[in-house]
């Protein structure tokens, strides 16, 4: 561990992304309990107010706090990634590591699904899912965290299949251990460094995702402040007040460029000949 | 070589036939009641009932979902609950802005990343690489319909050389629907011409370490042809494979960007299906941009042979 930390201390890649994804935590821990302004205060006779020293970003149609919607808004972010990349990493690792162990028709199954997810976006799952059950932020992060699914099984599947070919593996089975003992002993522990890279590349997707849905009115839905839908609010007033259409896009552009970037870095520091499939 | 096509085919097909079971399912199993998502809770009992009857939903599943892939292959989608009208004439009316809209961005990812890339490659290790690289990285983390918004803000807005939305439509002023099609197509292609650029580049290093570019170089072939003749050629399959892959995505951006510029495509009808719970157009449009999507990577398949005469079967 400690080689690791010597190692990343020289990884300007990784140092930059991981500053990025820790202020935005950070920015998103503040908010919970001090935020500069009440964010979701209403006050109309101070609309498209232009940055200054007490609304340090201005103020939005309603005469809300940019900043304090955008210090609010990371954690609808950040909420919507960590669940959704949670729901695709719980099913999706499980299933990739099954049809790992078991081949098959299983692991026909796994494949077809990951052919399936290639040719339907995420952007249409959601839609589909969004238009049955009404729109929310719950439905938004249930459609991309289904999404994520085959994107894990696929990871962990490529990862396990070499793991199963490995020697110590091999002399596992030889002892008599069952599949699942062998997958959860020697397969998981020794794929973990994947997965988490995978995991912080889909956290970036996710981010992306929800800024799109909420864009289009799909995703959390107001009063709670979302990136994506103060972009859409912003577009009315792009003559009045252009700062509103720009630093919402400013949060997720810096938001998910830490996350890739801390993505990569990890990739070269815990294994530097692992390549991963970027699926968008 | 006609059968590792004829495999891939099969698999389109068989993904084809998944998408239209899940789309199915999740759009008229999973609610319940169709009918009720379309007219909302406060529905009253008889036009609940004439809906049901008009929609068929008094039929058992399966001669329902066999009725609608029939109408699929024959293109009766049947009528809009919203407009009244056709679904399938809604989508033709659409499809006219949508796929230039595609086409031209695709033209734009593939113009700017493929020279990007090959430039980045030739400088492997040098300032000019890193910021190629750097592009790429930030490119693919920008949100297109942002994108979007600043190229409006910035040339529509400030500067007014292109309009800031809509589409006087072809028939009416050919020349201004183009315009207003390349700021759209252009936030379209940002995050593709990131990924494609990075491909590109790693392809061409591959390639340039292949024994006959040394020996092209050996010959004392001009680096340019080196470049062109001899390493793109061959690094063009993973290229070719990965701008089929954006083409779908292409698709499903267009959703968020047509909203962004106003303009009157496939992607803007799925978002006013949404609001009017039109579920007849929404299904429709989802499995048919699928089978596009497929289509698009059924094409790639044979672009790859034509460029590699030896094709791998297990993809």
């Amino acid at each position: 561990m400690s080689a690791f930390w010597s190692r990343a201390q020289r990884h300007v890649g990784f140092l930059i992304g991981a500053t990025l994804v820790l202020l935005v935590a950070l920015m998103a821990l503040v908010s919970l309990f001090w935020t500069p302004h009440p964010y979701d205060d209403l006050r109309m006779a101070l609309k498209l107010k232009p940055p200054d020293g007490t609304w340090l970003l201005g103020t939005d149609h309603r005469g809300r706090d940019v900043l304090s919607r955008i210090m609010v808004g990371a954690q609808t972010s950040i909420t919507v990634g960590l669940i959704a990349v949670s729901i695709g990493m719980a099913l999706g690792v499980g299933l990739g590591a099954w049809a790992a162990a078991r081949r098959g028709w299983l692991d026909e199954v796994v494949s077809r699904l990951n052919d399936l997810v290639f040719a339907f976006p995420a952007v249409l799952m959601a839609i589909l899912i969004t238009s049955v059950f009404g729109a929310s932020a719950t439905n938004a992060i249930l459609a991309i965290g289904i999404f994520n699914i085959p994107v894990f099984a696929r990871v962990t599947r490529g990862a396990a299949l070499m793991m199963w070919g490995r020697d110590f593996v091999r002399a596992a089975s030889a002892l008599g251990l069952g599949p699942l003992t062998i997958t959860v002993r020697h397969v998981l522990p020794n794929i973990a460094s994947v997965l988490l890279v995978q995991a912080t590349i889909q956290f970036a997707t996710a981010i992306l995702a929800e800024a799109g849905l909420s864009y289009l009115g799909l995703g959390a839905q107001p009063p709670v402040p979302s990136w994506g839908r103060m972009l859409y609010d912003a577009q009315t007033y792009l003559y009045d007040a252009p700062g509103l259409a720009i630093y919402p896009g400013l949060a997720i552009a810096l938001t998910v460029l830490g996350l890739n970037m801390m993505g990569d870095g990890l990739r070269d520091l815990l294994d530097p000949r692992l390549r991963l499939m970027r699926v968008g | 070589m006609l059968d590792f096509l004829l495999r891939r085919l099969a698999a389109a097909l068989l993904t084809l036939a998944l998408a239209s079971i899940v789309v199915f399912l999740v759009l008229e199993v999973l609610p319940g009641d169709p009918a009720l998502v379309m007219l909302g809770t406060e529905a009253r009992p008889d036009t609940l009932a004439a809906l049901h009857a008009k929609l068929g939903l008094d039929r058992p599943l399966l001669e329902r979902y066999v009725s609608w892939v029939g109408g699929l292959l024959s293109f009766d989608l049947g009528n809009s609950y919203a407009y009244g009208t056709p679904v399938s004439k809604l989508i033709l009316d659409r499809v006219v802005v949508t796929l230039p809209l595609g086409a031209l961005a695709l033209s734009f990812s593939a113009c700017v990343a493929i020279p990007l890339g090959v430039f980045a490659a030739s400088r492997r290790g040098r300032m000019s690489d890193w910021l190629v690289m750097g592009f790429g990285q930030v490119g693919i983390s920008i949100p297109n319909f942002w994108f979007g918004i600043l190229l409006a803000l910035f040339l529509a807005v400030t500067l007014k050389l292109f309009p800031a939305g809509g589409f006087p439509g072809w028939g009416t002023d050919p020349l201004g629907s183009l315009h207003a099609l390349i700021l759209p197509a252009l936030s379209l292609s940002l995050p593709e011409i990131a990924i494609l650029s990075r491909v590109t580049r790693s392809s061409m290093l591959d390639t340039l370490r292949e024994d006959y570019v040394r020996t092209a170089r050996a010959k004392g072939v001009a680096e340019r042809d080196v470049l062109m003749r001899h390493a793109l050629r061959n690094a063009l399959i993973p290229i070719v494979t990965i701008a089929g892959l954006i083409a779908g995505f292409l698709l499903a951006g267009a959703i968020i960007v047509e909203t962004v510029f106003y303009l009157p495509g496939v992607g803007k009808l799925v978002f006013d299906s949404i609001s009017n719970r039109d579920l007849i157009v929404i299904k429709n449009v989802v499995i048919l941009l699928t089978a596009l999507v497929l289509l698009v990577n059924l094409l790639v398949d044979m672009v790859y042979v034509i460029l590699d005469p030896r094709p791998k079967v297990s993809v």
